[in-house]
């Protein structure tokens, strides 16, 4: 086991290497006058000339990266070139606020998704046209536009929620549960029907096996068959979908933040990406690359220990 | 606010908090309305993030209240634009006008406890001057800035510079300590005299920023709120939302069009003239294009373009058509220049025809997204009337003022400010060293009015801000098609006194609703 982890951490390790060389020559290909851009129209040529000096972007493009990596091997990042702030500290603080919401939403999604899964697959009839409606509507409908009409509703109408911002956990328990709950709503939607779906189908592929049949011929209640070995049996591939889930709501939480005004990494990769922050850019690629990797080690460890034949192989 | 519906939805949400609780953020605040009565929160909206909080690198317009909230400046200016006291109380200049001498405040501290002394004052002004700021070069004229006791400060200019003042009044003025100068969290960790102190631990740099009131201020009458909140907002709609669900006391608007909504939320919105919209022929002596080094064919453009059409297609009438580029209120506007270039495509093709143009010419102009998009497509159509084809290459925003300022086009459309005075719009786009005159074509006329406008006396001066006006409205190397509107929103709670020179009011001008 031990053996398999650092196997796949090395692997990690390499592929967030390669993700932030490519991700670096790409920014730079782009690059363009990011002096001017910070500084604006009106500032000085010479200005601007001293803001790229200032930054290092008069380096040939290899020894800007050879200063950034030197200085990333030793945990310094740099700095935004947009705000000065370091962007260890931007990250990671606005990780935490995305993590909020993409957590919430998984919590939510396997929740509801296993719910709507399980209910579909036995009772059947009119539950599981409704459930496969639902998730149809789910599919066609738009993130953006669910948020939108979340706002609409909730926040401007009914007044129940603020429309914008995001309070910490720490400030207020109550208002942050207020400032994430239409965020995580929205970013779920989508989620939520995929993965109902998926739970529906392990659930109806399971349920047909020999041993499920065996088992209820023992004696053994509904409730401790489906719950306690079906669904056991059928979460697998759920959990495989799950983990697909969260990565995709990371991207989803691009949209979500902007529309909820929340200080989230979403945010904050769409200003630094357009606006050619070098250095923030590369914080975040790396910070979601690290994420992603220790995600699918952990669903893997997951599929372990729920399924045997999983560890042997 | 928050607390109510916080309530509402807190037994509800207890297991979700409880399942969620270990992942609550570190930073961010949410961008809660405060009340805004004498003292409490003032939450203001902002369309900016500074691009840096340390006062030798900070900017001004849309990023003054930032600046304004951590630092002091030497002066201030009235909402009329006028300069006045405020850390210098008094100020003189030598009678070549090349030696300014300002008498300082003796009472004034940094919040760190480092007094502030001419010493003190002399070092911001030179690393202002040296710095990366957008407007560093507003003091590229001051040779030397000296203390000659602790509260006298004595700045040498190379040059009489006419707007000095009221660059010492702004950004170029503001007073940081010198212990912070040099520090690495410079960028994010200010420190100034000013009303209000940085609460880094509740700030998002980019997104939201949280001050708390000095305690220790010289001036606590001009302190106004206990706390202040600057939200950063990016999208017309997010802004619209924050404003209907009543988390702003007042703010800046994205969004013009968005009025309606707005004050349908019990907002009341301000408006201010500061830019005007149109062409900028940069190709005063047609070096990429011929045709444009003529004045008849800059003069034929004028005559052609619609501005009243132009103004209501393009900005939906929120403005004012204009035919010159220099502010209302200044020494050089004169409202008759306005109409010096009506509507007659007649006299616009006689004009080709008598440049050679007569079938007209093509003419090449960047295309990008600068919230003029119907501007492009119209004036495409107004010129393609009198036999001038554009044709437009679209560019990136993101490059668009490298490729614009970098000489590759011989007009653009855009929105460009209009300052103070004559002096300080003239050093932005006609003068031969200026940002936007992009070829840097030298002018004799020009060049001998700015000299009288910068060494003259105050009539001799307002006397060739006049002609100076005239000279470039005949030159037409600009075709100004109105005065674009800026809203301010502000809700009931709270009282604000727009900035007649500023795209944002003045923080000591926004206060509890009396």
């Amino acid at each position: 086991m031990l053996w398999f982890v650092l196997r796949r951490l090395a692997a990690g390790v390499v592929l967030i290497v390669a993700i932030a060389v490519l991700a670096f020559f790409l920014l730079y290909a782009t690059g363009g006058d990011v002096g001017r851009r910070i500084l604006g129209p009106t500032a000085s040529a010479d200005t601007v000339a001293q803001k790229n000096t200032q930054l290092g972007l008069d380096k040939p493009a290899l020894s800007q990266f050879a200063d950034w990596a030197s200085g990333a091997v030793r945990g310094d990042f740099g700095r935004s070139w947009f705000t000065g702030q370091s962007v260890s500290d931007a990250v990671t603080g606005r990780l935490a606020v995305t993590l909020s919401l993409v957590i919430g939403a998984t919590v939510l999604t396997a929740v509801v998704a296993v719910v709507l899964g399980v209910l579909a697959a036995r009772r059947g009839g009119w539950v599981d046209t409704a459930v496969q409606f639902l998730s149809v509507l789910g599919f066609a409908v738009p993130g953006f536009l669910v948020a939108i009409l979340l706002v609409l509703v909730f926040a401007i109408n009914l007044d129940l929620v603020d429309p914008t911002g995001y309070t910490r956990f720490a400030d207020s328990p109550s208002g942050w549960l207020s400032s994430i709950l239409l965020p995580v709503i929205a970013l779920s939607i989508a989620s939520i029907v995929g993965v109902a779906q998926q739970v529906r189908g392990s659930m109806l592929d399971t349920l047909r096996l020999d041993y499920v049949r065996t088992l209820r011929s023992r004696g053994l209640s509904e409730r401790r068959v489906v719950y306690g070995h079906v669904l056991r049996n059928a979460a697998g591939p759920a959990l495989s979908i799950l983990g697909v889930q969260f990565v995709g709501l990371l991207g989803g939480a691009v949209l979500v933040e902007q529309i909820f005004a929340i200080p989230g990494i979403g945010q904050t990769a769409v200003s630094a990406t357009v606006g050619g922050d070098v250095p923030l850019v590369l914080g975040v690629v790396i910070a979601t690359a690290v994420l992603v990797v220790l995600l699918n080690l952990a669903v893997d460890l997951l599929q372990g220990w729920l399924n045997p034949k999983v560890r042997r192989a | 606010m928050l607390g109510r519906k916080s309530a509402r939805l807190a037994a509800a949400g207890v297991a979700m908090a409880l399942a969620l609780s270990a992942c609550g953020g570190s930073d961010g605040d949410s961008g809660n309305a405060g009340g805004s009565g004498s003292g409490g929160t003032l939450t203001l909206g902002s369309i900016v993030a500074p691009p840096s909080l340390a006062a030798a690198e900070s900017s001004w317009a849309n990023g003054s209240p930032y600046v304004q909230a951590v630092y002091d400046s030497l002066l201030r200016q009235a909402p009329d634009g006028s300069v006045e006291p405020w850390l210098a109380t008094e100020w003189s200049y030598d009678d070549a006008r090349t030696v300014l001498t300002m008498t300082l405040r003796d009472d004034v501290t940094f919040t760190d406890g480092t007094p502030f002394t001419a010493d003190v004052a002399a070092q911001n002004v030179l690393r202002f001057r040296d710095g990366t700021s957008a407007q560093a070069s507003k003091l590229a004229n001051v040779a030397d800035a000296t203390a000659v006791d602790d509260t006298t400060l004595q700045i040498t200019l190379t040059a009489p510079d006419p707007g000095l003042l009221t660059y010492l009044a702004q950004a170029g003025g503001a007073q940081a300590s010198p212990a912070s100068f040099d520090a690495a969290e410079a960028a994010t960790a200010p420190v100034g005299s000013g009303p209000y102190v940085l609460d880094a631990d509740r700030t998002v740099i980019g997104s939201t920023y949280v001050f708390t009131k000095n305690p220790e201020y010289w001036a606590p009458d001009e302190q106004h709120y206990d706390e202040l909140v600057i939200n950063v907002f990016t999208t017309a709609q997010t802004q619209v939302n924050a404003i209907q669900g009543g988390q702003v006391d007042a703010t800046n608007l994205i969004d013009n069009q968005s009025g309606p909504q707005i004050e349908g939320a019990g907002y009341t919105i301000q408006t201010v003239e500061l830019n005007w919209a149109g062409l900028i022929l940069f190709d005063r002596a047609g070096q990429l294009n011929p045709a444009l080094g003529d004045v008849r064919v800059r003069q034929a453009i004028a005559h052609a373009i619609d501005r009243d059409a132009l103004l209501e297609g393009a900005a939906g009438g929120l403005g004012t058509v204009t035919g010159q580029v220099f502010r209302e209120g200044s020494d050089a506007y004169d409202p008759e220049l306005d109409d010096r270039y009506d509507y007659d495509p007649d006299a616009a093709r006689d004009l080709l025809a008598e440049a050679g143009y007569p079938d007209g010419f093509t003419l090449e102009m960047p295309f990008f997204d600068i919230g003029l998009d119907p501007a492009f497509d119209l004036t495409a159509q107004y010129l393609s009337d009198v036999g001038i084809t554009v044709e437009y290459t679209t560019i990136a925003l993101a490059d668009a003022f490298t490729q614009v300022l970098g000489g590759s086009f011989p007009a653009t459309l855009f929105y460009l400010s209009e300052d103070s005075t004559t002096w300080q719009t003239a050093q932005v786009s006609i003068a031969q060293g200026s940002t936007f005159n992009v070829f840097h074509q030298p002018d004799e006329t020009v060049a001998g009015l700015l000299s009288t406008i910068q060494t003259g006396s105050e009539d001799e001066a307002a006397a060739a801000a006049t002609e100076l006006n005239e000279y470039v409205v005949e030159q037409a190397w600009f075709v100004p098609y109105y005065r674009a509107q800026l809203g301010f929103a502000s809700g009931p709670d709270t009282d604000v006194v727009l900035q007649s020179d500023n795209a944002y009011p003045l923080l000591q001008n926004i206060t509890p609703a009396a």
